[in-house]
This record gives structure tokens, sequence and C-alpha cells, in this order.
């Protein structure tokens, strides 16, 4: 008799261990949301990132925008005559739209690296996955506002051309659509660069190839009308309107926010299927 | 109440540049107590948990011992939740606190202040919470002025403090321990030891993984020995310090 009631006891206790039963769609969107929670942390440690690399230096996170405009004021004046073009409409054209490509191709690449750079990090604390992602995009929107003091002397001497209108108010929500998909696409490069580590290699390569097909140094109405759609379907070209465009006073068109929403469609999708079925592998890829 | 469930959890490291297996396999064995298998995809796997089975309740304070690469830190990192496992169940009651390898993760540009700050927002503190404990942190690392200097012009001695100081100012529930006892001098040593006991009373589980039997003797109730990544016993203390030492004789 008392054999049996401590059994019993002891069954009951096994039984009553709440092991849980959250599948991994689950733990993927508690990752998600505890990612966005915690966005001090992610903050800081992409301010981190910046202020770690110009330390000791005099201007800071200011040789950014000083590298930046050195490279792009000097392309904008040899290209307009290159190119053959009016100086003053190509020169703010492509300042903007080297803002806007810098800004994805270097976050492009760091973020394939987002999960294997921190990789000690990784391995001494937990933290969702999600931060990380974060932590790629926020440095790099930070960068994009110190970069975007190079518009200023444009918008000035332009004025006449680049105009400084209500169409710079859409530079606001094209951040944010641009920060969702870094963070959709992020989630699945970084797996994915931290699973094959060759991708980070690849990727550097196709950026630099994807800049020159890409219209940034030139616009697309230089092709022949049935080629256009060459450019009009770039990605890229897509994700840079969304910042060029507002801060040379006009909008970006339709077509543009087409492309947009179709490949943000296709970045949440893919962000669905891999990040749940293998976030949990992603620490055993380190 | 803190508590700490595993059923039959296994953890296993894919090894994915491996060229020759069969080197590979034998270099593995040698240097690892881990048993080297693969799995289906043909990869090769080295086993560091093998079918753990085993419960932490409240008022627990385990000693983890075991040979180099018996699987104590992956254990610590499980419990931490860093490393899910890849078969099996964990369960964790209770917010969790890690001193694993202190000192990586002190970034030595940044000054003694700015690291506090960026290691206690990472353990989940507001800046609020970190200015109400900053002084009492200050007081332990006993760096004075050298906390506004950058770690950089720390000695190692100085790093640890520091990352000990930060580390011992989280109150957990359930707190996990890697040999945190290193360098450092008599005087901190003392200090270290006054805060690690308040912190282990304060502390409703703990398991700290220690190769100094004394340190497992004073703080420890029950001892868990790892061999090859699974469990070789567990409970009392003497009996297990007695286990690990005979079969240290290979």
């Amino acid at each position: 008799m008392l054999n049996e009631s401590t059994l019993s006891i002891t069954d009951l206790t096994e039984d009553a261990i709440p092991f849980s039963t959250k599948g991994p769609k689950r733990l993927a969107w508690e990752d998600l949301k505890e990612g966005l929670m915690r966005w001090q942390v992610w903050y800081m440690l992409a301010y981190q990132d910046i202020k770690l690399r110009y330390r000791r230096s005099l201007l800071g996170p200011f040789w950014l925008t000083i590298s930046m405009a050195i490279t792009v004021y000097s392309m904008g004046y040899l290209y307009s005559y290159l190119f053959h073009m009016n100086i003053r409409e190509y020169f703010p054209y492509l300042v903007a739209g080297m803002l806007g490509w810098s800004l994805i191709s270097v976050t492009l690449t760091d973020l394939i690296e987002a999960f294997s750079y921190p990789e000690a990090m990784l391995k001494q604390i937990k933290l969702p996955y999600s931060i990380y992602v974060h932590r790629v995009a926020m440095r790099n929107i930070i960068i994009f506002f110190h970069n975007i003091l190079i518009m200023v002397p444009i918008l000035i001497i332009f004025h006449n051309v680049a105009k400084v209108n209500f169409c710079l108010l859409l530079l606001i929500p094209g951040l944010f659509i641009i920060y969702f998909n870094f963070i959709c696409y992020g989630l699945v490069f970084s797996m994915i660069g931290a699973r094959y580590r060759d991708i980070s290699q690849i990727i550097k390569s196709l950026v630099q190839v994807a800049f020159f097909i890409t219209p940034i140094m030139w616009t697309p109405d230089i092709l022949p009308p049935s080629k256009r759609f060459i450019a009009y379907l770039n990605p890229f070209y897509a994700f840079i309107e969304l910042v060029r465009q507002p801060l040379i006073g006009h909008a970006p068109t339709l077509l543009n926010i087409l492309v947009v929403g179709v490949l943000t469609i296709i970045g949440i999708t893919a962000g669905y299927l891999i990040f749940p079925a293998r976030r949990a592998r992603i620490i055993y890829w380190l | 109440m803190a508590r700490v469930d595993l059923s039959s959890v296994h953890v296993e490291f894919p090894i994915y540049n491996v060229r020759s297996r069969s080197i590979k396999n034998k270099f593995l064995k040698m240097a690892s107590g881990g048993r080297v298998i693969k799995d289906a995809n043909q990869h090769i796997v080295v086993s560091a948990l093998n079918n753990i089975s085993i419960s932490f309740l409240h008022g627990d304070h385990i000693g983890l011992i075991g040979h180099n690469g018996s699987g104590k830190s992956t254990l610590l990192r499980l419990l931490s939740r860093i490393y899910e496992p890849t078969h099996g169940q964990i369960h964790i009651d209770g917010s969790v606190s890690a001193m694993l390898d202190i000192v990586q993760g002190v970034e030595a540009e940044f000054t003694g202040y700015e690291n506090i700050y960026i290691r206690g927002t990472l353990a989940g503190l507001t800046r609020k919470q970190i200015k109400a404990q900053i002084e009492e942190i200050c007081e332990l690392t006993g760096l004075g002025d050298y906390l506004a200097m950058p770690v950089r012009t720390y000695s190692s001695g100085m790093k640890v403090r520091l990352a000990f100081a930060i580390s011992a100012c989280i109150n957990p529930d359930i707190l996990l321990i890697d040999e945190v006892f290193g360098a450092g001098d008599a005087e901190f040593m003392e200090k270290a030891r006054r805060k690690m006991i308040t912190l282990l009373q304060q502390s409703s589980i703990v398991i700290m993984a220690s190769h100094s039997d004394e340190l497992i003797r004073e703080f420890c109730n029950k001892v868990l020995l790892l061999e090859s990544g699974q469990i070789k016993y567990f409970g009392n203390a003497e009996k297990a310090l007695e286990m690990y030492h005979l079969s240290r004789v290979y």
C-alpha cells in the first residue's frame, strides 16, 4: 500500500513538470517581440559600433560623412561631364542616389555577418537573435543620418532643381519600409551567412556588380525604352528611389512603390519560412 | 519558486569544416571527452551532452565537476538558454544570470564606467537601475579613479575586478557560475568572496562549475559529476569528489 502511494506521488510530480510545448514558430515570434522590446540594447550596440570605430579620432563618426562627401562630390562633378549631363540635374540626383546606395549596400553586406561577427558574444550571453539584426540595421541608419548632411550644400547650391518641399517628409515612411525590409531579409541573410561562410564573399562581389547595373550614376532614361524595365525591376533601384526622390524634392513613382511592396512580401515570406524553422540551430553554426 | 528540469537532453555540435573524417575523429577523441558521431546528413557531430535528465529545485547549490571536455560549460550554457537542446526538453522557471567567461566582452576602448553601463544594459537593466547600483559596483571594484580610464590601460587583474563587480550586481533566481575565482589580489579576493556569499544566499538555485574542491565543499550542498557528457553521479559532495579523483587515474 505504502509503496504504491509513494509511487503515484512521484509519478504525479513527474507529470507535473511543465515542459514547454511551444513550437518553433511561437519561440521565433517571442524572439522578435523581445528583440523589439529591448530596443535599448540594440540601439546601444549600434551606437557603440560606430563610436568604437572612431574612438580616438577628433571628428569621430563625421569621418564617415567627410569621406562620403569627397567621393560623391568628385564623382558628381566628373561624371556629369563624362555622361554629358546637365550638372544641375545630375549632381543632386547622383549624391542622393549614392546616399541611398551606401545605406542599402553596406547594410546588406553587414547583415550577412550579423551573427558570425559577434560570435563570441552570442556564446556568452543569451539575447534574442533579432537583436543582432536590429543592431546592424540601426547602425547603418545612424550612419545614414550622419551622411545626410552631404545633401545640405547640394540643396543650397542647386536650390532651383533640387527643391526642399513636403516630399522630403516621404523620406520617413521610406526609411521605415527600408528598415522593415532590413529586418526581414536580415534574418534570412544573417542565418545563411552564419551557416555558409562563403556567402559573405559572394555577396560582396555581387554588390560591386550591382553598383554598376543599378541606376545610381546613370538615369534609366539613358536606356532605350524597351530596355528600361531592367532598371525599374532592379530591387536596389526600387529601394534607392525611396531615399533619393524625397531628398531631391520628388515622390517615388507608383511602379517603384509596387516593386518595393512585392519585395517586402517576398522578404516577409522568406523570413517566415526560414527563421522559425532554423532559429534554434543558429548558435550551433557559430 | 525557481526550478530547472531537464528530460533526456542531448546537445550535439555539428562540425562543418571537416575534410578528412577519420583523422578528425581520432583527434577529437583524444582532445575531448566528448563522443564523436555522425548525424543523418553525414556531418560529424560532437556529442557534448548525452541523455541528461535531472531536476534542480529551490535551495539547491550544485557543484558541477568533471574533467576538461566533460560538458560542464556546455551544461551551463544550456541552462542559460544559449544552446537549445538538440533532443529532449528543458524547462526553466525563474530569471537566470550566468557568470561564464566574465572578462570576455569587456570593451577595451571604453572606460570602466561605460563598461558598467554596457554590461548592465545587456543584462536587461535600465539606465535608472544601473545608476542606483553604480556606487556599490564601483566600491566593489576598488578601482577608484581608474574607472574613468579606458579598460585597455588596466592590468588583467583589474579587468577581472571590473567584470566580476558588474556581473555580481545582478540578483537572479538562478545563478550559473563558471570558474569565476581567477586573478585578483588578496584584498579583492576577500571582498569578492563576501559578495559571492551574499549572492549565493540570495539566489534560489546556484550551479557552479569549479575545479577547486574547497570551493565545492564550502558552497555546495549537492554535486553533479559529469563524464563524457553524461551524468556519472548526482548527490553528496564528498562521494562525488571521491569518485572524481578516482576517475582521474587513466
